[in-house]
């Protein structure tokens, strides 16, 4: 009798609870697409743009000259077709005739070059301007060294746009992806300012346009009327989601159809409860530790290689992680297409091999018992850094190696970096499928983000020559030479590629896994 | 009672409030890191663009006056991180879900506490003080960080009666609002329970009782009255609390408050946004607290014949 | 009054609570010794395992064991606890003792200085302190003993202005005692009482705040932990690994709970009021 009053009770708390609710948002109909978005986007300017959750929102509202696939390949966008001159420092980019802004005005190629040097412009203060220094006289007019106009970008007529380089770079289109290069709507910018990015004045060339962004909850989308060919779900929200957990617990609570990111510690109860919607696809990026070069004894190679050979990436993946991430084979992300990815020179020891090697190269640099090392590790904020760093640490233990774990907010962290305070410290890069956007961070030339001050005048001198190729394939060949020379310096410890643990819910349709994490919205179907 | 103190006070809460700002301002600034650091590291030329864009090559002091100026004016200026937003929006969106959550959440620790601590004072020592004492006691001790996660677990996750977090109706202030509370209406229960007992040794409700005054209306017009003054001047403090304890309450439940901005405009250095957030939360304190002074100068009659 | 308030005789309750702080104590100071693993070791073959004969306490995510991490964590929080306390109970006793026994004017300004602070929003301030400073322990100690020192502060000003007229005050001025004396040996001992109950009170408060802070980010550097940062740790992997909330989470409750009710049976016993 008093489990049935209890029950009785809490039916008509929940009957109480029920009433409380409201409709959610009757504008969006049943084939909305519901997001989740691992955090909130800064702004939906794509030229001021700055993190990945925004590139995710843009591709949605904003059509550039190429674009992904479902598959997240590389397709014509509001370009059809292009061509390269025999020198590779000229491109022409045709048209699709039936370019049209969200408002009925007509797209041209005039607004794609007004577009960049908007991006390029001081004023614009756009972070990311440097995407588009590959076009001629960018990074002076970035610098303020010269007026806009002198961009290597030039309108032939309404449907032809041609782009002149600086260098001959072979991977243009595939830096066209970025929303650096989309074009953003001059007729409204100069009539509205900066507000153009507010709802009411909205106005973009992609499959949606912007309906309304509540700070902190959501970003709504809908359906552009002039985008052909039409997108298929009517509209789309993106949830700002504050955390993993918060993610993971409103993905089962039904409110959303997809998340990006659920808690590590969850993936193996993940795949036996959740095997159908559990989405594991590695990202192109390299989670590393890198050694100063500049300070002793990191200045010794002996003591580096010591340290790099004695962690085992795969061990930090697979038993400590467990989160689906790629051990790193060398510093060139696995996935980079087109590219013989080179063996680190230790890779075919076995761990007792390599801590026996380790003891001798610390010997012969003078560091044994009586002697330890002491290595203070630092890493950032978030994310697995924790986990991946303590494990790390336990490895040089074993060696008799003394660690000091130093963790900082994200902020400081890549402050500290930049300014090279720091023995050993964790750091990611993320990038796209080319070599040199991963090798150019060794380049002693590459200024703070060679935050380890490595130079090598071998190493650069092949990077400088790869950069002058016309095609791709001498190109990688070159920096594929770079790389192994520059392994074996151990400037750096590669440890993993992320991998993005997602949830798609088994009945969203056009979800195709790919490496450049890219799902634009108009694939995508709710049944 | 005499308001010749008012203007003076109010000229205090001024000074008071500058005082914060600057404090602010100042332990701002102090703090490493620049709200342009970031995994992308930024071509120098590139980041002198920005840092010009935001004023932030100015002298600290200029800066300073700037932001006042601006303040003046209602302005909280553009925030650094929300780019397509002032703080003035930020705020404005954010301002009325701290405010909801705080204020269920008050009302609900009022509620609580005071209805705990009647009945454990009906009969001080029975088993029913006890128990309640004794679950007022737990509600101190298991902080929301430990009992929050387990509450959206049971609750959300695997009962589906409440959402799991977000906002948009109140069902989504349910959880939020108990977490927050719950410490509260245990301090509330203590209290209330303290300030009856005490009240009712008072000599002129012996005599109230000696008349024969029923129970009911003995405690609704001679104890509850006289009861509140310490409740109430205690209010302040608690509203301010509770206030300030949405901060990790809206981090939990994931809501879209001022609090949670708070952290995160203080993690990503958005200057404007943590001042924003900062200058609001003090002025609602101050104004808590200048009104629990008020009301209670108006409810303690002792208090009116010592001024 | 009397010179000092005769304690009444503690009730069984605070006998119960007591014993069962000086098991906590116990297990906090001694606890690391009797199992083979430090805080930071690391076991390879049980990473994330729930409780058994070999982990007591289950391990954590990196395969540390939980049964020393939270012994260790437990010095670390009551430390940060005490030593705060300390600092506010330094800082609070003598102001209060000299606002209160002076009064007047003094008193009014020194008072006005304390509600002055009531009403900045200080988790914010703590905030951007600990931020200021980097994960520094110390700081932590500073920034929540500079919290906490009004309620202290308040409680022996009421305590001081009630002894300022007792007749053994009034006796030693009579005798020309200066007035550092007189407030260094009637007015403090007076107020030592009081100030013991609140610093009981203080001590539970810290513990809380400190873990708030951890929970947002700002808790003491790994790989030192506090009862906070494990509770924090333990809070985003509730499902997966229960116990590693659970258990440092009662840990935490279980003192601040004896700690709270032990305060409040002291200011029972001494019948002290906060106004």
């Amino acid at each position: 009798m008093n489990t049935f009053r209890f029950s009785a009770l809490l039916r008509r708390l929940r009957t109480m609870l029920a009433l409380l609710s409201f409709a959610a948002l009757p504008a969006f109909g049943a084939d909305t697409l519901n997001l989740g978005l691992p955090g909130e986007p800064a702004t939906l300017d794509p030229h001021r743009y700055n993190l990945r959750i925004e590139e995710t929102v843009l591709e949605d509202l904003f059509l550039g000259l190429t674009t992904f696939s479902a598959e997240g390949k590389l397709m014509p966008g509001a370009a059809e077709s292009w061509e390269t001159s025999e020198d590779g420092l000229t491109w022409t980019f045709h048209l699709r005739a039936d370019n049209r802004w969200s408002d009925g005005t007509p797209l041209t190629a005039a607004d794609f070059v007004w577009s960049f040097q908007r991006l390029l412009n001081p004023r614009t203060a756009a972070s990311l301007a440097y995407f588009m220094y590959p076009l001629r006289n960018a990074e002076a007019i970035s610098r303020g060294e010269a007026p806009v106009t002198a961009l290597g970008a030039e309108a032939r007529d309404d449907a032809t746009l041609v782009l002149t380089l600086e260098k001959p770079y072979p991977h243009l289109p595939e830096r066209l992806l970025y929303p650096t290069a989309f074009p953003v709507p001059r007729h409204v910018i100069e009539k509205v300012g900066d507000s153009w990015v507010k709802p009411q004045n909205w106005v973009s060339n992609g499959a949606y346009v912007l309906h309304d962004w509540k700070p902190q909850q959501n970003v709504q989308l809908v359906r552009n009327r002039h985008f052909q060919p039409p997108p298929i779900a009517g509209a789309v929200i993106y949830h700002s989601l504050a955390s993993a957990q918060n993610a993971y617990n409103r993905y089962r609570a039904g409110d959303l159809d997809a998340i990006a990111g659920f808690p590590a510690g969850e993936l193996e109860t993940v795949k036996a409860s959740r095997g159908a919607e559990l989405r594991l696809s590695p990202q192109l990026s390299m989670m590393y530790l890198v050694f100063n070069t500049r300070r002793p004894p990191f200045d010794d190679r002996r003591v580096r290689e010591a340290l790099a050979i004695v962690v085992r990436p795969d061990i930090l993946t697979d038993r400590v992680m467990r989160t689906g991430d790629l051990p790193a084979g060398s510093f060139v992300p696995s996935m980079v297409e087109n590219y013989e990815h080179p063996a680190l020179p230790h890779a075919s020891l076995s761990l007792a091999e390599r801590q026996q090697r380790a003891k001798q190269l610390l010997a012969a640099a003078g560091y044994g018992p009586d002697k330890p090392l002491h290595v203070t590790l630092r890493y950032a904020d978030g994310g697995d850094g924790k986990r991946v760093n303590l494990a790390t640490a336990a490895f040089w233990q074993q060696l008799g190696i003394k660690v000091d774990l130093h963790q900082a907010e994200l902020k400081v962290h890549y402050a500290d970096l930049r300014q090279g305070d720091f023995d050993v410290a964790q750091a990611g890069w993320l990038g796209e499928s080319n070599p040199e956007h991963y090798l150019g961070l060794l380049h002693g030339r590459t200024g703070e983000t060679n935050y380890g001050g490595y130079a090598n005048a071998a190493v650069d001198a092949l990077i400088d020559q790869a950069r002058e190729q016309k095609a791709i394939a001498p190109r990688h060949a070159l920096l594929h030479d770079a790389e192994m020379l520059a392994m074996q310096d151990y400037p750096v410890l590669p440890l993993y590629s992320l991998t993005v643990r997602r949830l798609v819910r088994a009945e969203l349709r056009g979800w195709i896994d790919n490496t450049r994490d890219a799902h634009p919205a108009r694939f995508l179907q709710r049944p | 009672m005499s308001v010749h103190w008012l203007p003076r006070r109010v000229l205090t809460l001024m000074g008071t409030f500058v005082g914060i700002i600057t404090l602010i301002f100042v332990l701002l600034r102090l703090i490493p890191g620049g709200p342009f650091d970031g995994e992308r590291a930024l071509p120098p030329e590139v980041e002198a663009n920005l840092r010009s864009a935001y004023h932030l090559d100015e002298p600290l002091p200029a800066q300073y006056l700037r932001y006042l100026g601006r303040l003046v004016h209602g302005d909280l200026g553009p925030s650094f991180r929300q780019k397509d937003f002032s703080v003035n929006e930020l705020v404005g969106a954010g301002l009325p879900v701290s405010l909801g959550v705080g204020g269920a959440a008050l009302c609900l620790a009022l509620l609580l506490g005071i209805t705990a601590g009647t009945g454990a004072a009906m009969k001080p020592g029975s088993l029913l003080d006890t128990t309640l004492m004794a679950l007022s006691g737990l509600g101190l001790a298991v902080p929301a960080i430990v009992l929050a996660p387990l509450a959206v677990l049971v609750f959300a996750v695997l009962l589906h009666w409440l959402p799991a977090g977000g906002i948009g109706s109140p069902r989504h202030y349910v959880l939020p609002a108990f977490a927050a509370a719950l410490p509260y209406a245990a301090a509330v229960a203590r209290l209330w329970r303290g300030a009856v007992l005490e009240t009712l040794t008072e000599p002129h409700l012996l005599t109230a009782r000696a008349k024969g005054v029923g129970r009911v209306r003995l405690y609704l017009r001679h104890v509850f009255p006289l009861a509140a003054v310490p409740l109430v001047s205690w209010l302040g403090p608690m509203a301010a609390g509770l206030l300030t304890g949405t901060v990790v309450v809206e981090q939990v439940f994931d809501l879209p408050g001022i609090g949670r901005y708070f952290v995160q405009a203080a993690i990503n250095r958005d200057y404007t946004l943590v001042m924003g957030v900062a200058i609001v939360y003090a002025a609602l304190i101050l104004s808590f607290n200048f009104l629990t002074d008020l009301v209670y100068g108006w409810l303690d009659p002792r208090l009116k014949v010592h001024a | 009054m009397s010179h000092r308030p005769a304690p009444r005789a503690l009730s069984p309750l605070a006998i119960v609570l007591s014993a069962l702080l000086l098991l906590l104590v116990t297990y906090v100071v001694a606890g690391p010794w009797l199992v083979d693993f430090g805080p930071e070791d690391v076991d390879w073959d049980a990473l994330e395992s729930p409780p058994d004969a070999r982990h007591w306490f289950g391990t954590d995510l990196v395969g540390r064991d939980l049964f020393t991490r939270i012994a260790h964590g437990g010095r670390l929080s009551l430390t940060i606890a005490l030593t705060a306390t300390l600092i506010s109970v330094l800082i609070g006793v003598p102001y209060g003792a000299i606002a209160g026994y002076l009064g007047g004017r003094l008193d009014q300004v020194m008072m006005r200085f304390v509600d002055t602070l009531y009403s900045l929003p200080f988790v914010l301030v703590v905030i951007l302190l600990v931020m200021v400073v980097g994960r520094n322990t110390y700081v932590l100690f500073a920034a929540l003993g500079a919290v906490y020192w009004l309620d202290i502060a308040r409680i022996v000003r009421g305590q001081a202005l009630r002894v300022r007229h007792a007749a053994f005050v009034e006796a030693a001025r009579a005798m020309g005692a200066t007035t550092p004396w007189i407030v260094w040996r009637h007015v403090v001992p007076n107020v030592s009482g009081p100030a013991l109950v609140y610093a009981t009170l203080t001590v539970p408060g810290i513990i809380l705040a400190e873990s708030f802070l951890s929970f947002l980010g700002l808790g003491v550097q790994e790989p030192q932990a506090s009862w906070g940062v494990l509770v924090a740790d333990g809070a985003g992997n509730l499902e997966s690994a229960p116990w590693t909330l659970l258990i440092p989470g009662t840990f935490l409750s279980v003192t601040v709970w004896s700690l709270n009710l032990l305060g409040d049976r002291l200011r029972d016993a001494l019948d002290v009021r906060a106004r």
